[in-house]
């Protein structure tokens, strides 16, 4: 497994947000994460990630733990792991190929990277194909600012394409996105781990966008997993469960 | 809570008159005490205000002769060329000279302590502290004091004038230019960082990029300042068109005064149009 991750716990001011997780991500597979608001998911992502640190837990990367890892070789194993935001979070004033050569700032010298036009060569022909890759390759020196939402998402992905990552961690990547261009960049990253290999792994607000791309789904209830199953294998009564309205379980959960 | 409880919205649409919702604003009896013991510390405080500051109308209306005298000196204004004309306008050259240059050579200054005295970019806690105390330190010395200063180092003139504006913008640009850094949207920022990008990165290629055109917009605001000030510095001998306009006054000729104060006028206005226009454009 690529990505895997045991028993990861995690509570704000005394109030548990997860209980627990564990899931792993094979390459070559698109994991949807599917939950109602505040049952965990982001916070998942962001604890894999290390922008949130969790209260316990292990998380491995092709087998090696990340809490054994010091210094160089644990910023490198961490750089393996790229994030995709909900609000994107390109710098809009920017030419789209300056946003992706952006991913790959650790493998820059910081004085070459001061100014865009510092940037080595190399990098930038590498920023090109990963805009190829995401099929946007003729927009290359256009400001991100003039694209539309779903062209700028796909941008954010290329980023992570020049980071190098092997795994993508995808926060509601299409929540701000229209129909449209939420089902684009979802077929890319179905498309990037199917074919390219990489580790995808997405939360999702759409169950209909989880059940039609995703390879596997997990559902999150209260910082606890309901399920984690081939996507083939969700049903009403699966869904039901994360998206019913939750006063009786949550009374449940503090009377208990 | 219960679940069913009638929200308001509910209610109005309710086809029952019976079910309305009464309008009963709620009562907050020492409202108006509230009210009057403001008033009145208002009142207060204007009163001694004016006692402090020998404010009394009468003097005015009582000494309008020496004023109408003074105005009517300076009418009409001196247009001769050689005497008043090219002079004030070759100092006014030289007070937007000050001006530029106290704000383009306060720009690197001003760059460094905005990155170190914004809380999303300075490297420590006491970096910040440090940045913001020089900050507060330029900004609270005025300019004219600065020019004062630099006067009796480097003699009468415009370079004192020059030197104590990048002293004094640096202090007010750098405040306002971190507080800009401070309010933009952090995500890009986050995101370079989660993708092992370093401190220096970071805000060189989202920080940075994101605060341009506000960067750009304080940068004229101030210039327009600046050239404003200059006219100021001028007066404490700090060169350019203040220095002619306090000259003119000591030997009470009040037309070339006038001339200098519309050639002024003149400045200023073009500065205004120019950095408004600069501005719109960068709005676009």
């Amino acid at each position: 497994m690529l990505l895997s991750v045991q028993g990861l716990r995690k509570s704000f001011n005394g109030r548990t947000v997860l209980e627990g997780v564990d899931f792993s991500v094979a390459a070559g597979e698109l994991v949807a994460f599917l939950g109602a608001n505040g049952s965990g998911k982001s916070t998942t992502l962001r604890c894999v990630m290390g922008i949130t640190a969790p209260d316990s837990g292990s998380i491995s990367i092709e087998g090696t733990a990340l809490d054994t890892l010091q210094g160089r070789d644990l910023q490198q194993a961490r750089q393996r792991m790229a994030m995709i935001f909900q609000k994107i979070h390109l710098v809009p004033r920017r030419t789209a190929l300056d946003n992706v050569c952006a991913g790959a700032l650790s493998r820059i010298p910081t004085v070459r990277s001061l100014s865009p036009l510092l940037f080595p060569a190399d990098v930038q022909q590498e920023a090109l194909d990963c805009l190829d890759r995401v099929g946007l390759a003729d927009r290359a020196f256009d400001r991100v600012g003039r694209l539309s939402g779903g062209q700028q998402q796909r941008v954010a992905v290329a980023r992570a394409l020049c980071q190098r990552a092997d795994v993508v961690l995808a926060d509601e990547p299409v929540s701000a996105l229209d129909p449209h261009a939420a089902e684009q960049v979802m077929a890319l990253l179905r498309e990037l781990a199917h074919s390219e290999g990489l580790a995808v792994a997405a939360v999702l607000h759409q169950p209909d966008l989880a059940l039609r791309y995703a390879d596997r789904s997990i559902g999150l209830l209260q910082g606890s997993m309901t399920f984690d199953l081939p996507s083939t294998e969700i049903t009403a009564d699966h869904l039901d469960t994360l998206y019913a309205p939750d006063r009786d379980v949550s009374d449940r959960k503090s009377a208990a | 809570m219960t679940p069913h409880t009638l929200t308001p919205a509910v209610a109005r649409r309710s086809p029952s008159a019976q079910t309305r919702v009464a309008l009963v604003r709620p009562k907050k009896p020492l409202r108006w005490i509230t009210t009057a013991a403001v008033a009145a510390a208002v009142v207060g405080l204007h009163a001694v205000a004016i006692e402090g500051t020998d404010f009394k109308p009468e003097l005015l209306v009582d000494g309008w002769k020496g004023m109408a005298a003074f105005i009517g000196d300076a009418f009409p204004p001196d247009l001769s060329w050689e005497k008043t004309l090219r002079p004030g306008l070759e100092a006014t050259l030289v007070t937007l000279w000050i001006g530029l240059l106290g704000t383009t050579l306060s720009v690197p200054f001003a760059l460094l302590l905005a990155a170190l005295a914004a809380e999303n970019t300075s490297p420590h806690r006491l970096v910040y502290q440090a940045a913001r105390a020089i900050l507060s330190f330029f900004r609270a010395v005025p300019d004219i004091v600065f020019a004062l200063i630099f006067v009796t180092a480097v003699g009468l003139g415009p370079f004192a004038g020059v030197l104590a504006l990048i002293c004094h913008n640096t202090g007010v640009m750098g405040k306002l230019w971190a507080e800009s850094m401070e309010e933009i949207d952090s995500g890009p920022q986050e995101a370079l960082r989660t993708a092992g990008a370093n401190r220096v990165q970071q805000v060189a290629n989202a920080t940075l990029p994101m605060v341009v055109p506000q960067f750009v917009g304080l940068l004229l605001y101030r210039f327009d300042v600046n050239v404003r000030s200059s006219l100021g510095l001028g007066l404490v001998g700090a060169g350019g068109i203040g220095l002619l306009i306090n000259q003119s006054i000591k030997s009470f000729q009040f037309d070339s005064m006038l001339t200098h104060i519309l050639i002024v006028l003149v400045l200023i206005i073009v500065v205004d149009q120019f950095s408004a226009w600069i501005r719109r454009r960068l709005a676009a």
